[in-house]
């Protein structure tokens, strides 16, 4: 197998990946450096930890580019049970109500598993996938176990509560299901049940302030003192930018504490308050960029494991990046969710450069020898 | 996945681009939203922006100083701490089944720091709102504990208490014009006298201003408004010179206590131009102490008091009777032996007489010549002739609550007998001011002019934005007549007058007495128990410089006569205020006092309020420089401390307790003063203290 593995070659690193995904993490500092600003003390600091993550999680993704991918696909379940074995710690933790983040518990050791669960939900997919090479249309039934792949981290994220995250698993999984072969008749039953899958969820899933943050996404101005307050503020600060915006560090409504959360779910507003449209349409085409390259990646992998760890791997950015622009341009509703690379935060630091990394392995490893016809 | 059959690479490659589609799609979805919000609506979320950030001040820009006519302060303001609180703030994020637990805990250490009632702030606390003042004029002490209590790098900092700056008013001469300075509420609104009648240029424009605010409602300056000098009100220099409202309001008061008058006024003006130079009410009281004292004394009884002027009216009944020539100068009338009766009323003369000139009419005040030159003027020619001197009208003086004084009564033509009575002033009603200027217009030629209080206004920044110049009311009686009218008041003054009193040694005195019978409210009638006794004059003659009008109601005591108890008041006040304007009697070398002050004002501040405060002798106060600081100290001397340091309040309040005068400039903490430490000053002295914000 050795032989195999060793055909990385140094000169398929994958240097516009590099190059787009270092960009938005070197605006992502800048915009932390500024949206931490207003505070003294420790918080003012933010940006340097932040820093000190990317260089530990760029040592740590530099490895797991270098490790061949086809590695983790021997290791798919296991780390899968190991991030639903987490989840469910966190779970019977918080009973005990330890940390507690506005009524959330989402930690363990300074650690958000639902973070990680994104990555090894994804390697699990590749791998149930790849070991189920069928070429015809699947039915819904032959769906059934990845579904329950992505269900179950779902649905224990949900109850932590996370809505943010356990939406992006069940989009992650969608993405990844778009990409496979389904039967028509399949997709329309599919999207025959949202409708009352979705009735059930509404009324017996979701809890009072996460049904509120939806009502009022759709009536966002009906109560701006309590859960319209961010995404208020938020829209006020990205208007406040304008075309050009108000200038680096001086945007206003950041700078005298409008912004609510600015470093965590809602570091968008202030970039969009200091750059403007302009600086706003530059980091979306960073990150478009960032999608369109894993998917043209995962289409030329040389296997079917390294596709859907592609496009999976993909998926967990794009739909970060288009869920946390997308509700602080008051698109979408608000719901916890990191913007890549630029909200602080380890465990989101590091998935995202997971991700990154698991899309440049696959992409160095594309141009290699032909694989084994068996496992296609 | 190229080694796939080619049908089934190419499905991949559709399902991929339409994943790349569809993701395409969603961050167009956002971009397009992102320019809907930033560029489309982009200015109506700017404007929503701009209005979270911007709030109106509420901190007052400071209020302007009130000059004398030569640059001595009379009220100025003082910035001292005030703290605020921002209840919204202080309680935001707590849950609300722990907020009553919170507001006791929060309440007590707030309570605490300003020694303040614990439940006075769970009150306030208890409201919500997002400003309420908690304790104004707090000590330096408080201001040290409220900062930690808010300190960010405590563990458990209290969040929206603010300390501002509030503007005190004070008043460096105490007692010194009270009633006609007014004062100033604890929200920084003029309430009483010029206080409130130059309200407009004395407050600041805070309207015109806004600051930026945080979430937190703190204040941020934007660039362009840091000059605060242009947001301060203006200074305003007021017509008084200190050195004769001072004189004025000695003389009143112990004219008071001679007589045990209940309530007395002096208005002195320069005839030439209007400008009033004293007006003082007694009693009096403290602007800095307002609170204490007797809603009376803060009234301005030059005025706003209207009273039956009695004799004195004599003198423009009879300018008016010689303006329309219906009395010769040099005729002689029959004064009836002292009684006379019109219509079923009896009138009498003090001196009884025979036959008199208009000219002792005036000198020994006969109330029977004056009724028939009167009768012969005819009472509408009468009216008009008063009327046209400023009586029974508001003379226009910037100052609330003025009256208007009443001519007549009844709203009707006086019948023959009340044209009697107004020819010697009964029945009529006029203010001290009034007495004042309409005396003015005899000794300025005839002329009435408006009486002037603002001399100067300057903004903040010291650029004049007004100045006052003379204005004319009317020409009231012909120069020639005024003139003669002049020359024949000088007989009060002199010989057998009813005004020997006035005469000042040196000065032909123009002047006339007044003793008018008060009507006791009870009966309704004149009574012989209350008079009022007054003396309105010029001086000098040849070219009047000042009118002086002195009003005391019901003296007691051995006289009541207008000549007896307040003609002495006029040559007193007027003696020291010819000398003070640099008027040498009878052709000495003129050396204007006024002047010399002016030169010292420049060096030494302290030389010259000395000058003005105080007697001949101490025009040798010590200079500021050449004090020794062993210099033995004498009774009614202060030694000066060293206020290096100290906060405005403080120090403003320790030089006052020395019985030293402070002028104040800037705010903050003391950074100089003059004279130096350990200066021994005569009481009353000016300390000149300057303070600097302590950044």
């Amino acid at each position: 197998m050795s032989d195999k593995f060793s055909d990385r070659d140094q000169n398929h690193f994958d240097w516009p990946l590099f190059i787009a995904a270092a960009l938005i993490a070197v605006l992502g500092v800048i915009n932390l450096y500024s949206a931490t600003s207003v505070y003294q003390g420790a918080r003012s600091e933010l940006y340097i930890s932040q820093v000190q993550w990317l260089v530990v999680g760029g040592i740590i993704a530099g490895v797991v580019a270098a490790i061949d991918y086809r590695h983790l696909e021997r290791l798919g379940y296991v780390l899968y049970t190991f991030g639903i074995f987490s989840l469910t710690l966190v779970f019977v933790l918080s009973s005990g109500a330890a940390n507690n983040v506005r009524n959330a518990n989402r930690w363990i050791f300074g650690f958000q598993p639902s973070e990680f669960m994104k990555l090894f939900m994804v390697i699990a997919l590749a791998k149930y996938l790849h070991d189920d090479p069928r070429s015809e249309g699947r039915t819904l039934r032959e769906l059934l176990v990845p579904a329950v792949l992505a269900g179950a981290p779902a649905l224990l994220i949900l109850k932590q509560p996370d809505l943010g995250t356990a939406t992006i698993h069940i989009l992650i999984f969608l993405t990844i299901v778009a990409m496979t072969r389904i039967r028509w008749q399949s997709a329309a039953l599919f999207f025959g049940s949202m409708i009352p899958s979705g009735y059930i969820v509404w009324n017996y899933v979701l809890l009072g302030y996460q049904k509120a943050r939806v009502t009022t996404f759709i009536n966002p101005e009906a109560d701006l003192l309590h859960t319209g307050w961010h995404a208020h503020h938020a829209r006020v600060a990205i208007g406040d930018g304008g075309l050009f915006g108000s200038g680096f560090m001086k945007g206003t409504q950041n700078q005298f504490g409008f912004i609510p959360d600015q470093f965590t779910d809602f570091p968008f507003p202030v970039f969009a308050e200091e750059w403007g449209f302009v600086g706003c349409t530059i980091l979306v085409c960073l990150y478009g960029f960032l999608t369109v390259w894993g998917i043209h990646i995962a289409s030329q992998a040389k296997d079917r494991f390294g596709a859907v760890l592609a496009v999976g791997a993909t998926a967990v950015i794009f739909w970060h990046a288009l869920i946390n622009i997308g509700m602080a341009a008051g698109v979408l509703p608000v719901v916890g969710v990191t913007l890549p690379l630029f909200s602080y935060g380890g465990s989101s630091v590091m998935t995202m450069l997971m991700s990154i990394a698991l899309v440049m392995n696959v992409s160095m490893r594309r141009h290699g020898s032909v694989p084994t016809p068996d496992r296609l | 996945m190229k080694n796939l059959d080619p049908e089934r690479a190419r499905w991949i490659k559709i399902r991929m681009g339409m994943l790349c589609g569809l993701m395409g799609l969603g961050l167009g979805g956002i971009v397009s939203g992102a320019y809907h919000v930033q560029v489309d609506d982009g200015d109506e979320w700017f404007e929503l922006a701009e209005r979270q950030r911007q709030r109106r001040l509420h901190i007052q820009p400071k209020r302007g100083t009130i000059y004398d006519r030569n640059g001595a302060p009379l009220a100025e303001s003082v910035e001292v701490p005030s703290v605020s609180l921002d209840a919204v703030e202080m309680l935001r994020g707590i849950d609300p089944k722990y907020l009553p637990m919170k507001i006791q805990q929060y309440s007590a250490r707030v309570a605490e720091a300003l020694n303040m009632p614990v439940e006075d702030v769970a009150d306030k606390l208890t409201r919500r709102r997002r400003f309420a003042w908690l304790k104004r004029r707090v000590s330096e002490d408080e201001v040290q504990k409220v900062r930690e209590l808010s300190d960010r790098t405590q563990r458990y900092p209290l969040a929206g208490l603010t300390i501002e700056g509030e503007g005190h008013r004070f008043y460096p001469n105490r007692e010194l014009a009270g009633p006609l300075l007014g004062f100033v509420s604890p929200d920084g609104d003029g309430r009483e006298g010029l206080e409130l009648s130059l309200e407009h240029e004395l407050k600041g424009h805070a309207s015109e201003v806004h600051g930026l605010r945080d979430r937190a409602g703190r204040l941020l300056f934007s660039e362009g408004v840091e000059d605060e000098q242009a947001l301060a009100g203006h200074n305003v220099y007021l017509t008084i010179d200190k050195g004769i409202q001072f004189t004025a309001e000695r003389e009143l008061e112990a004219a008071m206590k001679t007589y045990e008058a209940i309530g007395g006024s002096i208005v002195a003006v320069d005839p030439a131009t209007g400008e009033i130079l004293a007006m003082a009410s007694s009693p009096g009281y403290n602007p800095n102490d307002y609170g204490a004292a007797d809603p009376d004394a803060r009234r301005n009884r030059a005025v706003a008091d209207r009273f039956e002027p009695g004799s004195s009216m004599k003198v423009f009944m009879m300018a008016s009777a010689l303006a329309a020539k219906s009395v010769d100068p040099n005729a002689t009338i029959y004064a009836e032996n002292g009684t006379m009766a019109i219509d079923n009323v009896v009138i009498h003369d003090t001196h009884v007489s025979k036959w008199l000139t208009p000219t002792q009419c005036l000198s020994i005040s006969s109330n029977i010549c004056a009724a028939k030159i009167a009768l012969g003027l005819g009472e509408s020619r009468l009216y008009e002739g008063l009327r046209r001197f400023g009586f029974g009208d508001q003379s226009g003086i910037p100052f609330p609550g003025e009256s208007a004084g009443v001519l007549r009564p009844r709203g009707r033509p006086w019948v023959q007998v009340e044209t009697a009575n107004a020819a010697y002033g009964q029945g009529i009603s006029v203010t001290t001011l009034q007495l004042a200027m309409a005396m003015s217009a005899v000794a300025n030629n005839g002329r009435l002019l408006e009486p002037l209080l603002v001399k100067r206004v300057n903004d903040g920044t010291g650029v004049t934005l007004s100045e006052a110049s003379p204005h004319i009311r009317r020409d009231v009686v012909p120069a020639a007549t005024a003139q003669l009218v002049s020359e024949m008041l000088v007989s009060v003054t002199e010989g057998e007058g009813t005004g020997v009193e006035a005469a000042i040694p040196g000065f032909r005195v123009a002047g006339k007495t007044g003793t008018a019978q008060k009507i006791d409210p009870t009966t309704g009638k004149y009574t012989d128990a209350h008079y009022i006794a007054s003396f309105v004059g010029f001086v000098p003659v040849e070219k009047p410089r000042i009118t002086i009008a002195v009003v005391l109601d019901e003296p007691v005591g051995g006289t009541h006569a207008g000549g007896s108890v307040s003609a002495p008041v006029f040559r007193r006040v007027g003696e020291m205020a010819l000398r003070y304007l640099g008027v040498m009697p009878r052709g000495s070398v003129p050396m204007k006092l006024a002047d010399l002050s002016k030169k010292a004002e420049a060096g030494d501040t302290a030389a010259n309020t000395y000058q003005v405060m105080g007697e001949a002798k101490v025009a040798a106060a010590p200079a500021a420089g050449v004090v020794t600081p062993s210099a033995p100290m004498r009774a009614g001397e202060a030694r000066v401390p060293d206020f290096a340091g100290w906060p405005a309040r403080e120090a403003v309040k320790a030089a006052m307790g020395l019985g030293l005068t402070p002028t104040v400039e800037g705010t903050g903490r003391l950074t100089h003063q003059e004279p130096p430490a350990g200066a021994v000053l005569p009481k009353g002295a000016a300390v000149k203290l300057v303070f600097e914000p302590s950044t």
